[in-house]
């Protein structure tokens, strides 16, 4: 792909979903319109790992900026638009024939292209703009559906006027960076913030649950938009609060009954402590984040597929009693272990590093934070596991019909079963890049050659100063 | 003509190479959905044993004969950033030389013993998918140089074994086992892990010869004192417990008989239960930086054997007599750690290691064995043995036994001041929560903090 072919081609890109929604709508056939999304997702998938490999291989900065488009990629979005894509496309992989509709079609489209955007987009209003139109599926999934929506569009509602009461204000010093934390807890479904997410995992489709919250589009927000301007004891009161929430997500995944539940928490839990990295200022704490924006999305959106595919075969699934399913699906099992694993930084998985620098990074605060974090990876595999015993061992229904892995399932079980196990072996060229960006990020550039291993690890100082500012 | 360090280093990465590509191949046939057949999976477990215990032989022969007593591989840097540095690096010497050979045999009877033991069982593939897995944790746990390599294998160990002690999966009772035992082992990893970081910030990495020196086990560098050292020693001494079951974490330890014969022979009575030793072995010169972390560790192994005999003598099931035997000389031999015999440490770990795989092989056989014994000398064979039980006071006796038979009360205790707590305290806040989201969604019913709570 031509550097000089790239800025159109980024546009393409995300106007490729948005379009294909659009189509899918004035489709009749559900089946139809799944094939239409299915291969529209995967030619935004090709096409942006060819953007991910140009970006990769020109000189560094920003392609695309300065020049009549509104979208341009970067170092934080060049590797992420592969990652939000291949969400989509194995959640819709993931959905059985008789849960696809058109409007769900359209709205996994409109999802996919509304999160290219605003990893894209160069003004701080479009990003503003997407994520506000981000915020609407899901309330437009639950209204058609039937469901209750007072407590989704109350929280969403606040981040939103936070939000644009944050792009309002945005030269006012210390007010819009409380401003937008909170709109990014929130977002984020940081304690006590977080009544809307549970709720939505269980009456909302689990795959318009998953597509708005896997992406980590409060992530996203808290890179361009906080971190410039993010004050000290903004950040420290942000920090505590994304800590204590990834220890009562882990602990209260251990004690949920029902899998959706279980699953929301046990990403509420991961959501926080990506956040919590990216609040942490530092160089280690940033790389952290940056990498485990990529691993934890991938990992959960594994474990959601397998889960997913169990709901399609026997229903709603209590985490109560054995079901036994492995005998009938042993690919579902296996994708499910190594993927829950791969969350909570198994060693071998695509988290492993990343935690590790998370933990490591933390150090520098005081010697709590680790071993809160320690806890939190505990908490969050005993509770994978215990889900892992409830589904999988036990005695095996008795059925009349083969409830093997579909086709599709099966493409799913492999793209996600090789990335996130073979993702662990190619994690270093993956951690430079996101440690180079990290520096950026805090106006601290450090090349790794010149990082003394063996010295004695002095604490990280505060940076300088964050890049500019695209609020 | 390869040099002598190359050809070492050559060995070693052959060692740890072939289980590697044991679980790449497990790995692949899942990815193609190929299920392997059973003469394969024979022939290739037990090719690639031997190519790793003929490599592992020659190298020892080797540093034997050139009077090598350490030897380090480098793999090179894995992750550097400014302040964290993660590299995987393997050592040979007489501590990880001895424990992979042992790896290496045991793995090898086990695994040709597995192959006619578990012949048409339904979960034959899954017992040597995580054989591997295991195997794979155990080489390279007992040849690294770097507590992140030695956290890679004590990870994959552990979650072998979790997964095979539910290899009955049927039935209710082996997944209830494997959770409580893998609540154990995060709880050590957890402490594992904190080590981790805490070596990085005392070194800067993690490798183990910036921590004790450069010199060959069991020498080290003399200036291991100060509250930082301890504080790692502790760390490193909580791992150990639970990865060894160590008091208070021994319940787990019969629990684990759920899963078959042979991995209750290689993991509980041979290997994963000495991984904790090892681990101590390894690290032995820290546990040096205070007098009182010797007096420790020498209570701690004393304790757990003391108990272990206790729990084994009124054991009903051969299994679960043979884990507390076990569990017996493991803490013998961490008291022999804790009063710095590290040689005799090594030897009787080693010793032990081979005459429990061994028992625990015949169990299934013990009765017929006894049945044959009988019939040979014609009468039931005299129980001999010194019970000095009956010289207690009736009261303490029947004290004693109930102590015994509730196997110290460990699990009660866990389970009444930790477990139940915990899930009593989550669930009344996860039944807050629902209740406050209903409340906000408008949902018709009592008020947060009145409904729903049990």
């Amino acid at each position: 792909l031509s550097i000089f072919l790239l800025p159109l081609w980024i546009h393409l890109t995300a106007a490729l979903p948005l379009a294909a929604a659009l189509l899918a709508l004035c489709l009749r056939s559900p089946v139809v319109a799944a094939r239409w999304s299915n291969a529209v997702l995967a030619a935004s998938l090709g096409s942006t790992v060819a953007i991910f490999a140009a970006h990769s291989a020109a000189p560094p900065g920003t392609v695309g900026e300065g020049g009549a488009g509104v979208l341009a990629v970067d170092d934080i979005a060049s590797p992420m638009m592969p990652v939000v894509v291949l969400i989509h496309l194995l959640t819709m992989l993931g959905t059985a024939k008789a849960r696809i509709s058109t409007q769900f079609c359209a709205r996994l489209l409109l999802s996919a292209g509304g999160m290219l955007v605003a990893l894209t987009a160069v003004p701080g209003a479009l990003l503003v703009g997407a994520l506000a139109i981000g915020a609407l599926l899901p309330w437009w999934d639950l209204r058609s559906r039937g469901r209750r929506t007072r407590g989704y569009c109350l929280h969403m509602g606040l981040f939103l006027a936070l939000l644009l009461a944050a792009w309002q204000d945005r030269d006012g010093g210390a007010r819009p960076a409380a401003l937008l934390m909170l709109a990014v807890l929130l977002r984020g479904g940081v304690v006590p913030l977080h009544g809307w997410l549970p709720p939505l995992f269980q009456n909302a489709a689990f795959g318009s649950a998953l597509v708005f919250v896997l992406p980590l589009a409060e992530v996203l927000a808290a890179l361009r938009m906080l971190l410039p301007v993010m004050t000290g004891g903004a950040a420290e009161a942000g920090r505590l609060a994304c800590l204590l929430t990834a220890l009562y997500g882990g602990g209260m995944a251990i004690v949920q009954d029902d899998s959706r539940r279980f699953f929301a928490h046990i990403s509420l839990s991961q959501t926080a402590l990506v956040l919590y990295a990216a609040l942490q200022q530092t160089s280690n704490g940033l790389t952290a984040a940056l990498c485990l924006w990529i691993s934890a999305p991938l990992s959960l959106a594994g474990l959601a597929f397998s889960l997913r595919a169990l709901e399609a075969r026997f229903g709603s699934l209590s985490l109560r009693e054995h079901h036994g399913f492995y005998e009938q699906v042993p690919g579902l099992a296996i994708c499910f272990i190594i993927t829950g694993l791969g969350s909570v930084g198994f060693p071998g998985t695509i988290g492993f590093v990343p935690m590790e620098l998370l933990v490591s990074g933390s150090i520098e605060r005081s010697l709590w934070t680790p071993a809160a974090l320690a806890v939190v990876a505990m908490m969050n595999a005993i509770a994978i596991m215990r889900a892992y015993f409830a589904l999988f061992t036990g005695r095996s229904p008795a059925t009349s019909i083969s409830l093997r892995a579909t086709l599709p399932e099966r493409a799913g079980i492999v793209i996600i079963s090789m990335l996130v196990f073979l993702g662990g072996w190619f994690s270093p060229s993956v951690v430079e890049s996101r440690h180079r960006t990290a520096n950026r990020l805090l106006g601290a550039p450090v090349p790794p050659a010149e990082a003394a291993p063996h010295g004695n690890p002095a604490a990280e100082s505060r940076p300088s100063r964050p890049e500019q500012p695209r609020l | 003509m390869p040099s002598y360090e190359s050809l070492l280093s050559a060995l070693a990465l052959a060692v740890i190479a072939t289980p590697a590509l044991l679980v790449a191949v497990f790995f692949v046939a899942f990815l193609l959905n190929r299920r392997l057949g059973e003469t394969f999976i024979s022939r290739l477990i037990q090719g690639t044993i031997t190519v790793s215990l003929l490599a592992a032989i020659v190298a020892a022969v080797t540093m034997v004969v050139a009077g090598t007593s350490q030897h380090t591989v480098e793999l090179g840097d894995w992750v550097i950033t400014t302040t964290y540095h993660l590299k995987f690096e393997f050592v040979l010497d007489l501590l990880s030389i001895s424990y992979v050979l042992l790896t290496l045999v045991l793995c090898a009877t086990i695994g040709a013993f597995s192959t006619r033991y578990l012949h048409r069982e339904r979960g034959y593939n899954r017992f040597f998918v995580l054989f591997a897995v295991f195997l794979l944790g155990m080489v390279t746990a007992a040849l690294s140089d770097t507590v992140e390599t030695l956290f890679a294998g004590w990870e994959m160990v552990g979650l072998s074994s979790v997964l095979l002690i539910a290899f009955f999966q049927e039935r209710p009772s082996p997944p209830r086992n494997g959770l409580r035992v893998w609540i154990v082992y995060r709880v050590c990893d957890a402490a594992l892990m904190l080590a981790a970081i805490l070596m990085h910030e005392i070194n800067g990495a993690g490798d183990f010869d910036h921590l004790v020196g450069s010199q060959a086990w069991p020498d080290h560098d003399p200036l291991l004192i100060g509250p930082h050292f301890t504080l790692l020693a502790l760390l490193f001494v909580i791992a150990a417990a639970g990865k060894s079951a160590l008091v208070p974490f021994s319940g787990w330890l019969p629990r684990a008989m759920e899963g078959p014969t042979p991995s209750s022979a290689v993991f509980y009575g041979a290997l994963s239960v000495h991984l904790g030793v090892f681990l101590l072995l390894r690290v032995s010169p820290v546990l040096d930086s205070a007098p009182w972390l010797g007096v420790l560790v020498v209570s701690l192994g004393a304790v757990t054997a003391v108990f272990a005999y206790l729990a084994g003598r009124v054991q009903a099931d051969i299994k679960s007599a043979l884990a507390f035997a076990s569990l017996t000389q493991v803490g013998i031999i961490i008291a022999e750690i804790g009063l710095g015999f590290r040689y005799l440490a090594l030897v009787h770990l080693l010793g032990h290691a081979c005459l429990r795989t061994l028992q625990f092989l015949r169990a299934p056989s013990l009765l017929h064995d006894h049945h044959q014994l009988e019939n040979a000398i014609g009468a039931r064979p005299r129980e001999e043995g010194v019970m000095w039980e009956q010289r207690l006071p009736p009261g303490v006796q029947r004290w004693l036994f109930r102590f015994s038979i509730e196997r110290g009360f460990l699990d009660s205790l866990l389970e009444r001041f930790v477990a139940r707590p915990f899930v009593w305290f989550f669930r009344r806040l996860d039944a807050f929560d629902r209740a406050v989201s209903r409340w906000i969604d408008g949902e018709p019913g009592l008020p947060p903090g009145r409904r729903d709570l049990p």
